[in-house]
């Protein structure tokens, strides 16, 4: 006997124990067939052995491998590992940065290194009479003798130039720097030092409640 | 691969050199090859327990100034070797490892005929490092001033062994410089500065918003065109 490869409407109502009025007689036959068979099988069916889980377990575990020293084990064991290239890459560019910023040195604190300080800024003005000047500025420890460094401005007072600058406490070099080409030192300034090439800087040193110059 | 590649990065004689200062220098316009000897020069320096930075200022000073690479370069070699001592001066002072601070100061002090005897005594006097690395600051300033280095250092201690502070000790090339502007002799001076002079007040009343040693205002940040200070403590 041949059962339908499947069921109308009616049929799988029929087999969901729904009644119906309009099956065919065969279509029923064939639903009824399929009812008794499954009846039958369950009927066979036996609940699972409580001992299962445990059994199943302990096999599984058997397979996983013991369990001391597991983890150390498992470390040296030889694996097979999947890793796509670009992550491989990555991965060692990560590391390459980490080593560089830690090797590197510890950035540089925008100061002087000649002037040691007790952390404080404070305003000082600086004064150049050069009448025939037609710019001026200034350049020290104080801006990393970047020339042509801070202008300076002409004064009321003919001929006067000057500027504001906050400075770090502590020492500070520097020299005048007229028409881009001539360094010149400050005559007012603490005192002039040897500047290596056979000149002299200028010195002051700020208190923290400023300079007192002559 | 990438592990080769790796090593062959780390291996790089790049490794431990200054290209962030050869390339500071470039940017000023130095020649390549005199970037990377002073950058080279800097490597060897930090390896040494000493500070790049004076270096680095040094060399950017030659520049801004207009010298020659092969002029610059002898001078950064100088400071390295000045470094140096000053570093030995502190480290025999009982101070290990230095601060780059201290160490600039120390070779700036030496610079300016401060002598090592004359380091340390400063050294055992200022409460930590850092007020030493001030305290040879000021001694090397008073020395450039024309104060004999003895008395500099003298000056020095002497306020921190009374109990100022830094920002007293920053005082006093300012008091100093007054003293000449108002027409003191030298002898005058040293004799001032001897007797402790330079700090006029008591320790730990020099400070804050107190009356200060110049004619300074009374609020906000001093600013100080030259001739207008005088010190009113002036006896």
């Amino acid at each position: 006997m041949t059962e339908p490869r499947a069921f109308s409407s009616d049929g799988q109502r029929y087999l969901d124990g729904e009644p119906t009025e309009t099956l065919a007689p065969a279509e029923r036959a064939s639903a009824d067939r399929l009812t008794r068979a499954v009846t039958a099988y369950a009927a066979n069916l036996r609940a699972p052995d409580a001992r299962l889980d445990r059994v199943v377990m302990r096999r599984v575990l058997a397979e996983a491998g013991p369990t001391h020293g597991g983890a150390w084990r498992w470390l040296l064991a030889p694996r097979m590992v999947r890793v796509r290239p670009a992550v491989l890459a990555i991965a060692a560019a990560a590391v390459l940065l980490l080593w560089w910023v830690s090797a590197r040195p510890a950035a540089a604190p925008l100061v002087p290194a000649t002037a040691a300080r007790v952390p404080d800024t404070v305003l000082v003005r600086f004064e150049l009479s050069a009448p025939d000047a037609h710019e001026v500025s200034l350049a020290g420890s104080f801006n990393r003798w970047e020339a042509p460094g801070i202008p300076l401005r002409r004064s009321s007072v003919p001929g006067l130039w000057t500027v504001t600058v906050p400075l770090a406490v502590g020492e500070q070099q520097y020299l005048f720097l007229v028409d881009g080409n001539r360094w010149i030192p400050d005559p007012t300034a603490h005192a002039q030092v040897d500047d290596g090439f056979g000149r002299r800087n200028s010195v002051i040193v700020v208190g923290p409640r400023g300079v007192a110059r002559s | 691969m990438n592990t080769l590649l790796l090593l062959a990065l780390l291996a790089s004689p790049a490794h431990g050199q200054q290209p962030d200062l050869a390339a500071r220098l470039a940017r000023r316009g130095a020649p390549p090859d005199f970037a990377q000897a002073v950058s080279q020069l800097a490597a060897e320096a930090r390896a040494g327990g000493l500070p790049v930075e004076p270096l680095a200022d040094k060399a950017f000073e030659g520049l801004a100034k207009g010298y020659a690479p092969d002029r610059i370069l002898p001078v950064v070699q100088a400071l390295v070797a000045r470094l140096r001592e000053g570093r030995e001066a502190v480290v025999s002072a009982k101070l290990p490892h230095p601060p780059g601070a201290l160490v600039a100061a120390a070779a700036e002090a030496l610079g300016r005929g401060i002598g090592r005897a004359e380091i340390v005594e400063i050294l055992q006097a200022a409460p930590t490092p850092t007020d030493a690395a001030v305290g040879l600051t000021v001694a090397a300033s008073l020395a450039a001033q024309g104060i004999v280095p003895d008395d500099a250092t003298r000056a020095v201690t002497d306020a921190y062994r009374h109990g100022h502070s830094s920002e007293d000790v920053l005082e006093l090339p300012s008091v100093t410089s007054n003293w000449f502007a108002e027409g003191v002799g030298m002898p005058e001076v040293l004799k001032r500065i001897r007797s402790g002079g330079g700090l006029s007040f008591p320790p730990g009343l020099n400070r804050g918003t107190g009356a200060p040693p110049g004619d300074f205002p009374g609020k906000g940040p001093p600013i100080n065109p030259p001739g207008k200070n005088k010190n009113p403590h002036h006896p």
